[in-house]
């Protein structure tokens, strides 16, 4: 009787394990594996993000990363966690990004920690966009991203360290762009002075 | 090498199969788990404000805003949670603001199956019936008189209103406004 249990607590064992490790094994897929899609220079966008297309392990990705997203000819999100050297974004770093307005009725760029929420600042500023972006004598826009800025124009601070993401919205992008989301020619991210 | 016990070569694959439906099953539960968690706020959060018009308001977005990952602190937002499992749900904006917004539907499973925005609208006022997948057009005093029907895949789901602003106090007002016309009521 005695062996008979204790070869139904190894049997428990084995299931209850085998359970945990195969919940285990998708969790760090989803979270440790970069979300598929199409790049345009350091940003990646995924085409199926909030459609009804989307395969189970994207659909997953979204909804933990950018839950409620709307659909691509709607808007397309273009997200990158490294600069223009390949170098992952940090939030004790300073960045300037510059770029041409893309071709979208509406865009902009916001920082996130590496949480997925905003960066917490007094001043309440955590993005550019085409509303608040004054444009230069070339028709480009440019904004300091990091703790602290040097310019006078537009800053995205940032607290604490670690990793970060950046999020390009377009909403109504042009069609030219829906259908070759790569050929954005895409805003840069450089890194500007030392890092600590 | 020495072989394994019958009762062993029986439960390894088994085990092994236990693993990959696990897995499988994490994976598809995860985003109805997320929007189940989503819906249920919002239905929590409409109850707050005692609203009669069936939406909520959230504050404008900013870093203390901790419900929804990565939200946009560019647009002001209006939700409402719905279940269209038992009622038909009626959605009516009327506005005429001139920035961007848009009405998105997002069924349980996280998908957005619908979307109108103000280029859609054309200046007009939208209004559509939601009904759940299994409803029959003429149940339930629902007819064709009603206007646009859309059919939600799912009972329960979401809908979320993006109102474009900036910092000009007078544009927030105008689209504070904007979004206060939004309404979702239960037919």
């Amino acid at each position: 009787m005695a062996e008979h249990r204790a070869s139904f607590a190894r049997l428990t064992l084995l299931y209850a394990g085998a359970f945990v490790i195969g919940a285990l094994s998708a969790w760090l897929w989803l979270t440790r594996v970069g979300i598929s899609g199409v790049d345009a220079g350091i940003w990646r966008v995924n085409l199926l993000a909030g459609s009804s297309d989307a395969d189970a392990y994207t659909r997953a990705r979204i909804a933990l990363a950018a839950v409620l997203a709307l659909d691509r000819s709607e808007t397309l999100y273009y997200t990158t966690e490294r600069d223009e050297s390949g170098e992952p974004l940090r939030a004790e770093c300073r960045y300037l990004i510059s770029g041409s307005p893309p071709p979208s009725r509406w865009w902009s760029i916001t920082a996130y920690a590496s949480d997925h929420f905003l960066f917490p600042n007094a001043a309440r500023r955590y993005s550019v966009s085409g509303e608040t972006a004054p444009l230069d004598a070339a028709g480009r826009f440019s904004a300091e991203l990091g703790p602290t800025h040097e310019g006078d124009g537009i800053w995205i601070p940032t607290t604490g360290s670690g990793g970060m993401r950046l999020t390009l919205r377009l909403y109504g992008p042009a069609a030219s762009l829906q259908q070759a989301p790569q050929s954005l020619v895409a805003p840069s991210v450089r890194r500007t002075g030392a890092c600590p | 090498m020495s072989k394994l016990p019958i009762r062993w070569r029986l439960h390894a694959p088994l085990a092994l199969l236990v693993v990959v439906l696990s897995h499988m099953l994490a994976v598809w539960a995860l985003p109805r788990v997320i929007m189940d968690r989503v819906i249920s706020l919002g239905d929590r959060e409409a109850l707050t404000q005692n609203s009669e018009t069936g939406v909520y308001l959230p504050p404008p977005t900013d870093h203390t805003q901790r419900r929804i990952v990565m939200p946009s602190p560019d647009l002001l937002y209006a939700t409402c949670a719905y279940d269209v499992g038992e009622r038909p749900l009626r959605v009516t904006l009327d506005i005429n603001y001139p920035r961007y917004w848009s009405i998105a539907l997002y069924a349980s499973t996280s998908d957005n199956f619908f979307v109108v925005n103000d280029r859609d609208a054309a200046g007009a006022a939208v209004e559509f019936i939601l009904q759940g997948p299994n409803a029959q057009a003429s149940a339930r005093g629902t007819s064709e008189n009603l206007g646009t029907v859309i059919r939600s895949p799912t009972d329960r789901g979401f809908l979320l209103m993006r109102v474009l602003v900036n910092d000009d106090p007078a544009v927030r007002a105008s689209a504070e406004t904007a979004r206060r016309q939004l309404r979702c009521q239960s037919l």
